[in-house]
């Protein structure tokens, strides 16, 4: 039989890899283990070793560039001098004909997996989804389950090759050092279904009364005693950490569970004493909220855009007389011609819709391995919901008037402020602008709204003494900033179009000559 | 005088709310209409009838079991003037306890009627006429309930009888006719048939102990026979009728034929009837609802603030027990606090010989639910403590969640099952699992292992000792 190699996963960033040279001819006997061939990727070079030993049947050539997983090779093994079929290869390199004598074999050891330590403060954590489903192969560390604590999301690896039984589900809140799940620990590589051996039944039925130790439907029940007091208290039993079998509230706990929702609604007058007695002053409790989904989401992305772009931030700062200069100038006349306030918002986007025409990297995307440039400009605005963060955009707004962007910005702010906003009005936009100023911010780096490439942070107008043509003058001046994904905008760009931002800003009329 | 809170009735609920009221320091009035507190319970229900149940088992075993155990008797007899006698005793005992509990709490009690002037003013007339005004800030009502009958049935007293009389009558009857399957008329029905009377039960129903769970009132009615009841299901009463010394009643059965039933007396126990008789409700602006009870809301306060009912006057279950919850629980709602009442686990007692206990949902509950459940039963003639009492009568069923094995109804009929389904109250309180109760030492020889075992047939099927 014969056996295929392809070219391994040999880093992350890496899609591709070159046949630099080959050390065996084709036909050639090979030996397990054996280097037969080099490898370029753009990285590194690297050495391919034989997955078995066998006759050598090339199929990439020389300066053939594969990408990931594509055929290098085969090795016939059935032509092999001597068989090493014992030794398991690689793996990467199970392949699905492999005979079924080599398939993996349960040792019938259990790994128990538990909540790591993930941090001091943090004492629970939620399954936020597994990725791999109970009852299949898993391989030692590869990741199993994503894993949300209230600081952080992180991915779990598998402790073992085996096969997973969940013990904790999905949403479940568990503690640290609380079984999320057990792999029944196998020798070899992944098996083929039918292959799955037997024990695994009997198992399947201790890991879910194990499931019951941990969380079952009295989990969170208030004792009489202990409802009554809680009801007391105003505490929902749903916030009080049972320590009664299975998870059940004791008495106890609910003495010891503290205020943490608004004071309950008043009680009749005879007791008003001992309702205040109960709220002690000064505690120091902390509170635990699930996280919405929105919140979930939102925390998810920033997370993932701080991880998987190459994010940094670029500063300047905006003397804003000018334009505050025009504003008084023309409010009224503004206000009375279009019903819209003119307002700083309008500038900025329009001094950005210039910039990044002039500078497309700032406006693009990067979709797979290509570049997308947008010829248009449409601008996310951050505004801050009830609900939490949203990004609705303004479309096409390098063709739009000022007083066209001002109508549209207070649109989509009055949408998102009651939650009104459709999905369509938050999906796309090529460049994002903030506004930390309207809190107060003096400076801060925005993360980008991904799959965007850049954005642009706003701050708070504090007069400044400032040099200006030899002589320190008091201006009111904006810090900007501009956080951009390196991968494809360069320092030259970025610098460049936060200048040209400025200089629009700081000399306005460049906006009315497109200069 | 003005009050904190005032109590009307003194029985089971009234009481103990008077109690738990001057306990937490409100100042207390209680109005009792009759001589005696202690209500219906401790004066003409479940302390006398629990007298006479004693007695008349005792004389049941002496007759019937006393040989077996080898023990001879010759020339046994009831004194019947001496059980009545006895059971009086008990009733002043406990009755007398009441009083002493008054005293101790400090609660003024008022003998007479109790009547509202308004929700404030209370005005109570004691039997020679003499009027007293009461004024009160709360006021909770637990004035309880009445034996109820049918409009064609005339109640005499002598030969056609309620409970009331039913406890005081002065010969044992030698046929009583039981109108009503129901817990009052199995009981008192006990007592006179292990006394030697003949005892025909005749209930519109085609079980006995309908509100129960089926297996139970199965298994009771072949206890029953064996004590020589004769029982006419499916028959609907259509006249009674009474002279000096004999009772005749017709009933309808299913196919329509009359069937004529006579004997020397009738005892009507077709349930009880909420009692708010001269309670002047209307000047305190308190609503009753189309069953003639006093509508409550979650807090048991009535349509009126600062007017509370509870008990039988008020809907659920007329069980002491209940009303004793209820008494407590307003008391802490009137201090500000937050009680709660798990009113699907109150217990339900039935004081026959073998008892019967139940607590939850019955299977025919589950059933139309469409709870997915599971049942284990465990016979109390696998027990050896029940074959060395030679009370080997009876069984423990357990239903539990079909999914968790959460505990959600456990029946049992057999010795002693009266004391034995607090544990069950206990488990549910908290949520047990059967295998919980599976888990946990039970000691042995005692009828609680029957429990043990129900519940580990309900786990698994996996009862040890069957």
């Amino acid at each position: 039989m014969s056996l295929e190699i392809k070219v391994p996963a040999v880093g992350e960033s890496i899609t591709e890899v070159t046949i630099a040279q080959w050390f065996k001819q084709e036909g050639d006997q090979v030996e397990m283990d054996e280097v037969i061939c080099e490898l370029e990727s753009d990285k590194a070079t690297f050495e391919l070793n034989a997955e078995a030993a066998g006759k050598l049947h090339i199929v990439a050539q020389e300066g053939d560039t594969l990408e990931i997983d594509e055929l290098i090779c085969t090795i016939d093994t059935d032509s092999a001098g001597e068989t090493k079929t014992e030794s398991s290869p690689a793996p990467e390199a199970a392949s699905s004909d492999k005979p079924a004598s080599e398939g993996p074999k349960s040792t019938g050891e259990i790994k128990e997996m538990i909540v790591p330590t993930v941090g001091e403060s943090i004492t629970e954590v939620t399954i936020s989804s597994w990725l791999k489903a109970d009852g299949d192969f898993v391989e030692l560390d590869e990741v199993i389950a994503e894993v949300d604590s209230d600081k952080a999301t992180f991915e779990l690896p598998a402790e073992a090759n085996g096969i997973l039984r969940i013990v904790a589900q999905e949403d479940d809140t568990i503690e640290i050092g609380a079984l999320i799940c057990k792999i029944e620990v196998m020798e070899g590589g992944a098996p083929t279904a039918e292959s799955t051996p037997a024990p695994a039944t009997t198992d399947t039925s201790s890991s879910t009364s194990s499931t019951s130790e941990n969380e079952t439907y009295a989990t969170g029940h208030a004792s009489p005693a202990a409802a009554k007091i809680l009801a007391e208290k105003g505490i929902d039993p749903a916030n009080v950490k049972g320590t009664g079998k299975d998870g059940r509230i004791t008495k106890e706990d609910a003495e010891k569970a503290q205020v943490t929702a608004p004071k309950p609604a008043a009680a009749p007058a005879k007791q008003e004493e001992t309702a205040e007695a109960i709220a002690a002053p000064g505690s120091r409790n902390e509170r635990r909220e699930r996280m919405t989904s929105l919140r979930k989401t939102v925390s998810k992305r920033l997370v993932s855009v701080k991880n998987e772009t190459a994010m940094l931030t670029t500063f300047n700062e905006v003397n804003m007389k000018p334009i505050m200069d025009i504003r008084k100038q023309y409010k009224e006349k503004f206000k009375e011609k279009y019903e819209v306030g003119l307002g700083f918002m309008s500038f900025f986007t329009k001094a950005v819709t210039v910039a990044a025409q002039e500078w497309p990297a700032v406006n693009a995307r990067i979709e797979g391995n290509e570049i997308v440039y947008n010829d248009f400009v449409d601008v996310s605005i951050a505004v801050s919901a009830p609900k939490g963060l949203m990004v609705p955009v303004i479309r096409n707004a390098e063709s739009m008037s000022f007083d066209q962007i001002e109508k549209e910005i207070i649109r989509l702010a009055t949408k998102a402020r009651d939650g009104k906003l459709t999905i369509d009005e938050m999906t796309g936009g090529t460049f994002t602008v903030t506004n930390g100023g309207i809190f107060g911010s003096m400076l801060s780096t925005p993360i980008i709204n991904a799959p965007q490439s850049a954005i642009l942070g706003m701050h708070n107008i504090v007069e400044r003494p400032m040099a200006v043509n030899g002589e320190v003058k008091i201006l009111p001046i904006m810090y900007v900033a501009l956080s951009y994904d390196h991968r494809i905008v360069d320092g030259r760009e970025s610098v460049s179009f936060l200048v040209r931002v400025k200089e629009l800003l700081e000399d306005p009329t460049r906006l009315l000559l497109g200069i | 005088m003005k009050y904190d809170v005032t109590v009307i009735g003194s029985g089971p609920g009234g009481y103990i709310a008077a109690v738990r009221c001057a306990q937490l320091g409100m100042k207390t009035a209680i109005i009792e209409k009759y001589n005696t507190l202690g209500g219906t319970c401790l004066n003409v229900g479940c302390i006398p009838s629990k007298a006479l149940l004693d007695s008349s088992e005792h004389y049941h075993n002496a007759t019937h079991t006393f040989k077996d155990h080898g023990i001879e008797l010759s020339d046994l007899k009831v004194d019947f003037k001496q059980m009545i006698e006895r059971k009086t005793q008990v009733v002043n005992q406990v009755t007398g306890g009441v009083d002493f509990l008054m005293k101790k709490n400090k609660i003024d009690v008022f003998h007479g009627l109790g009547s509202f002037i308004d929700k404030n003013n209370i005005k109570v007339t004691d039997g020679d006429g003499k009027e007293t005004k009461i004024e009160t800030d709360k006021t909770i009502i637990a004035t309880g309930s009445k034996p109820a009958s049918l409009p064609f049935i005339e109640i005499d007293k002598k030969r056609i009888i309620t409970s009331t009389e039913a406890l005081v009558l002065k010969e044992i009857p030698k046929h009583m006719i039981v109108i009503g399957g129901g817990v009052i008329g199995m009981e008192l029905g006990s007592v006179y048939a292990r006394l030697g009377a003949q005892v025909s039960v005749v209930e519109f129903m085609d079980d006995i102990i309908p509100s129960m769970d089926k297996t139970m009132g199965k298994e009771l009615k072949k206890a029953l026979k064996k004590l020589g009841f004769q029982f006419y299901l499916g028959h609907k009463v259509v006249e009674v009728k009474g002279t000096a010394k004999t009772v005749t009643i017709k009933a309808e059965n299913k196919k329509g034929e009359i069937v004529d039933i006579k004997g020397d007396y009738c005892l009507v126990s077709i349930g009880r009837k909420p009692y708010t008789e001269g309670l002047g409700l209307e000047n305190a602006g308190v609503k009753m609802d189309d069953r003639g009870r006093i509508e409550v809301d979650e807090h048991l306060k009535t349509s009126t603030d600062n007017i509370y009912a509870i008990g039988d006057v008020v809907k659920g279950a007329m069980l002491a027990h209940k009303a004793e919850e209820e008494g407590v629980f307003v008391a802490e709602v009137i201090n500000g606090e937050k009680p709660h009442i798990n009113y699907n686990l109150i217990p339900g007692v039935v004081y026959t010989w073998p008892e019967v206990a139940a607590v939850g949902q019955t299977e025919e509950q589950l059933k139309e639910s469409g709870r997915a459940y599971k049942s284990g039963s465990f016979p109390y003639r696998a027990l050896g403590r029940a074959r060395a009492s030679m009370d080997i009568d009876g069984l423990v069923k357990v239903l539990a969640d079909k999914e968790t094995d959460e505990i959600l109804g456990v029946h049992m009929i057999g010795a002693r099952t009266a004391d034995m389904i607090a544990e069950a109250v206990v488990a549910m309180e908290f949520r047990a699992s059967a295998e919980d109760i599976a888990r946990m030492s039970h000691a042995h020889p005692t009828y609680t292992e029957a429990f043990k075992e129900a519940c580990l047939a309900a786990t698994d099927n996996r009862a040890l000792n069957v």
